[in-house]
């Protein structure tokens, strides 16, 4: 199902003496030259050794077979920068990843693609908005993640609903990080896709974090920073976004929580405030009208949802007190909206609206 | 001469009689105390020997053979002192009666009668095993008068008894007292009327109490969850005099019996969290001794700040949760006493404490949250049916004088809700909806085609785990029972899965 090229670079990516500069320019030389330049191009940029090794591990059939064999077992396809499933909208970005390895839905990658990202402290009522707007967006887009623990798991849990998620991973598949979200990471490859720059056997290191940031800017139009602290990683998305001449929205916050410092700061210097689904819509020209809220309300319900609507973090006491009502008659109510998916818990016996 | 004297030995809750025989010889001047004593039992020669002599008896200077039979179980404790003084006295002639009374208490060495654990749980089962009269110490008799029966002497001293026994002087039976005058001046310290807001946490209060259901209170620090756990036992029903009986026999057990007598109050047990297992449990190297959760039966187990307990000890709860008693298993013997409690826990919602609070910002990370919760491990949670958050409000910030439903008017509710639960449960060995077990919950728990469906909801769209599902549904019976409603309606499940676990998902 490879092409010759793509499993002879998939051999050649799989030898670790071999630096990413290396490679890099051995694929822009593949593009164009004969095998017999490849093999001068290694003899001269390559240490006699490590060329040696390089050859010896090209030729040896027993090799190959392991490596191919192996990515097979783990269900991973690998989709080569100069591959036909490879998304032109990656290419272009600057360092384009050379190798992507991908398990689930790979032609996802050509979809049209929205990144949704945040910080790992987030408020409730921001990872409840996330998790609503990423399945709104699924109407139009594929949306994109890491799988760090809060904003991350919100947008994937809210885009697999249709099944249209990509998570982007900092580490190879073998070593999910964090291991919490490795069954959300399972359901993810069977549901939607799991793309990594790096091998299975890879584990997670704090520099590979910034640098896996750029493919999910490099693969999406336009990137929503759902919560960010001041230094926020999600920020770095940001930032490569704007360098690729993606759009950056972010959530509006409140000036006294930490994590909307970031998102608050993002705004300030262009990006668009996002309070829905429409918000981006509109900036994509795209005229979709706006789900939910077809579920019938009855008046209590539509009475409470408009309580918690008014600010952020409405004691529960407090909506049976202006509505009249004793707070075992408001219990239910709530509890049926947040089945909705209208409500959510802050904590605290606090509701706000989604 | 050989005299017979009967007494008590107490295993658990249950009374063994004890015979002291003493046989006073001619020969080499010595005392032999045999019959498995503890070092408290042998060392009662010495306050047995200056008891007889300050109270101007001749303590015999013979030899002196004590044997306290059946002779293969341990003698533990200080109650023998009086029966084997009583007995030497017999024996050495000094004292001429046959005697039909069970003795028990500890001599002080000027002679004088001091109180004794474990009277009460004595009294009844030598009752019903036919002994009707007793000589026990003054400071015990109100521990005694509940007791239907019996013929019971509280005596100041050792002379004291002597002349009772002689027929001199006069004396006369304590007098027996009746529950229900006790229990009228039952007060507790709180009353749900002093806590101020968090009425959500009140109601999810009252839904436990009127079910029996175990509940956990999450909340920032500061925000009354100790308070409001204190006012569990004056929402809870009046205890019945077998209910009391039944208490104050651990208390006793216990040697924690304050003068009253008899326990009119609901226990609430609060053991710090550095609490073992055994303190919980109950157990102990000599006499097998009830623990907190004995003590608390019929009552409240507070357990503040569930997290910080240990594993094992928490672990060790989940059994006593089970089957409402606890047997407590050592080399020598096996004891069983009630546990019949409700438990209500206390956390943070978080390691910093302000998880949903209004007043400081959470600084958890969710991985940090996660390890948090994951201390209590999930057989534990599935035990205790209500997860209520308390409001996430400082006691200070809430308005002055607003009108908060005293205790008494809660307890009225609790109380129908309880007596339409024993008519439910008359065929059955359980008395709350919390005690209902698969079979009860098919039978008494019907839901119909509406819940059914929201049930399945909520939890495809909360996350809610499977075994929630029991736990959902005897609560949603019991807010069905507070409403007198027969059939469990939409809006009772929709408030059950609210006291469901906030989990983070």
């Amino acid at each position: 199902m490879y092409t010759k090229d793509e499993e002879n670079f998939i051999i050649l990516s799989s030898v670790e003496e071999i630096s990413d500069a290396v490679k890099r320019a051995l694929v822009f030389k593949c593009a164009d030259t004969e095998r017999q330049d490849i093999e001068k191009f290694l003899i001269k940029t390559l240490s006699y050794g490590v060329y040696n090794t390089v050859k010896e591990k090209l030729s040896d059939g027993a090799y190959r077979s392991r490596i191919l064999s192996g990515l097979e077992k783990r269900g991973i396809t690998c989709v080569a920068c100069f591959s036909e499933s490879y998304p032109d909208i990656l290419r272009h970005i600057d360092r384009p990843p050379l190798l992507l390895y991908c398990k689930g839905n790979v032609s996802l990658l050509k979809t049209n693609c929205f990144a949704v990202v945040g910080s790992r402290k987030s408020t409730a009522n921001a990872l409840a908005l996330c998790r609503k707007i990423s399945s709104e967006l699924t109407a139009a887009f594929t949306v994109v993640s890491g799988i760090a623990d809060g904003a991350d798991t919100a947008a994937l849990s809210g885009a697999l609903l249709s099944g249209k998620a990509i998570s982007v991973t900092a580490s190879g598949f073998d070593n999910i990080y964090p291991s919490v979200n490795v069954s959300l990471a399972r359901e993810i490859s069977e549901k939607g896709l799991l793309v990594s720059e790096y091998p299975p056997h890879m584990r997670a290191s704090k520099y590979n974090f910034p640098v896996r940031n750029r493919i999910i800017a490099g693969l999406s139009k336009g990137v929503l920073v759902a919560s960010a602290g001041e230094k926020s990683g999600a920020l770095i998305t940001a930032e490569c976004a704007s360098e690729y001449g993606r759009d950056v929205f972010a959530f509006p916050y409140s000036p006294h929580i930490a994590s909307g410092a970031g998102c608050n700061s993002l705004i300030k210097n262009g990006a668009y405030l996002t309070e829905n689904i429409l918000d981006i819509f509109s900036a994509f020209g795209l005229d979709l009208k706006r789900r939910g809220n077809c579920t019938e309300l009855s008046a209590l319900e539509k009475a409470v949802l408009g309580e918690i609507s008014k600010t952020d973090g409405v004691l529960l006491s407090a909506v049976a007190d202006s509505l009249g009502k004793q707070t075992y008659e408001i219990i239910p109510v709530l509890t049926a909206l947040e089945i909705k998916g209208l409500a959510v818990r802050l904590g605290g016996n606090r509701y706000g609206a989604v | 001469m050989l005299s017979k004297v009967a007494s008590f030995a107490l295993n658990g809750l249950e009374g063994v009689p004890v015979e002291v025989e003493t046989d006073i010889n001619k020969g080499m001047v010595s005392y032999d105390l045999v019959g498995l004593p503890d070092t408290a039992v042998k060392e009662s020669k010495e306050r047995v020997t200056s008891a007889i002599k300050n109270s101007r008896f001749l303590f015999p200077v013979n030899k002196i053979t004590i044997n306290l039979a059946p002779a293969d179980i341990k003698k533990e404790g200080s109650q023998y002192d009086l029966p084997l003084a009583v007995s030497i006295l017999i024996a050495s002639g000094q004292l001429d009666c046959k005697t039909d009374f069970v003795f028990l208490g500890e001599l002080a060495l000027d002679g004088s009668l001091r109180p004794v654990t474990g009277i009460l749980p004595v009294l009844i089962s030598a009752r019903n095993k036919g002994f009707k009269k007793f000589v026990i110490p003054y400071s015990n008799a109100n521990e005694a008068s509940y007791i239907e029966g019996t013929e019971v002497y509280a005596l100041k001293n050792l002379a004291d008894a002597v002349s009772f026994l002689k027929g001199e002087g006069c004396f006369q039976p304590v007098t027996h007292r009746s529950f229900v005058a006790k229990r009228a001046e039952t007060s507790y310290n709180c009353d749900m009327s002093l806590v101020r807001g968090q009425r959500t946490a009140k109601r999810a209060l009252e839904i436990a109490v009127a079910g029996g259901h175990n509940i956990l209170l999450a909340g920032p620090p500061g925000t009354g969850k100790t308070m409001l756990a204190r006012c569990i036992p004056t929402i809870m029903p009046d205890m019945t005099f077998d209910e009391a009986l039944e208490v104050t026999k651990i208390h006793s057990v216990a040697g924690e019996l304050n003068d009253e007598g008899i326990v009119t109050l609901r226990p609430f047990r609060t053991p710090h969290h550095t609490a073992t297992a055994v303190s919980l449990c109950g157990g102990g190297s000599r006499r097998i001794l009830p623990g907190e959760i004995s003590k608390a039966d019929r009552g409240v187990l507070f357990l503040d700040e569930l997290p910080e307990y240990t594993r094992h000890a928490l672990e060790a709860l989940r059994q006593p949760l089970e089957d409402k008693v606890i047997t407590v298993t050592r080399s020598g013997a096996a004891v069983t006493f009630p546990a019949d409690f409700i438990l209500c826990a206390s956390m943070n919602p978080c390691p910093c404490g302000n998880y949903g609070s209004s007043y400081s910002e959470c600084s958890c990370t969710p991985a940090q949250i996660r390890k948090y919760r994951s201390k209590i491990s999930g057989p534990l949670l599935d035990r205790i049916d209500l997860h209520v958050e308390v409001d996430g409000v400082r006691y200070e910030e809430l308005a002055g004088e607003s009108n908060e439903e005293s205790s008494s008017a809660v307890k009225a509710r609790v109380e129908r809700a309880r007596s339409i639960q024993r008519e439910r449960f008359l065929e059955d060995s359980i008395s709350v909806n919390a005690g209902m077990g698969e079979r009860q919950i098919k039978k008494y728990c019907r839901l119909s085609a509406e819940c059914e469906m929201i049930l399945k909801n909520a939890f495809e769209n909360l996350h809610l785990s499977a075994r929630a599902r029991s736990r959902i549904i005897k609560v949603a019976r019991t807010i069905a029972d507070l409403a007198f409603s027969e059939s469990i309606q939409p809006e009772h499940i929709l408030e059950a899965v609210s006291y469901r676990s906030a989990d983070l998902k």
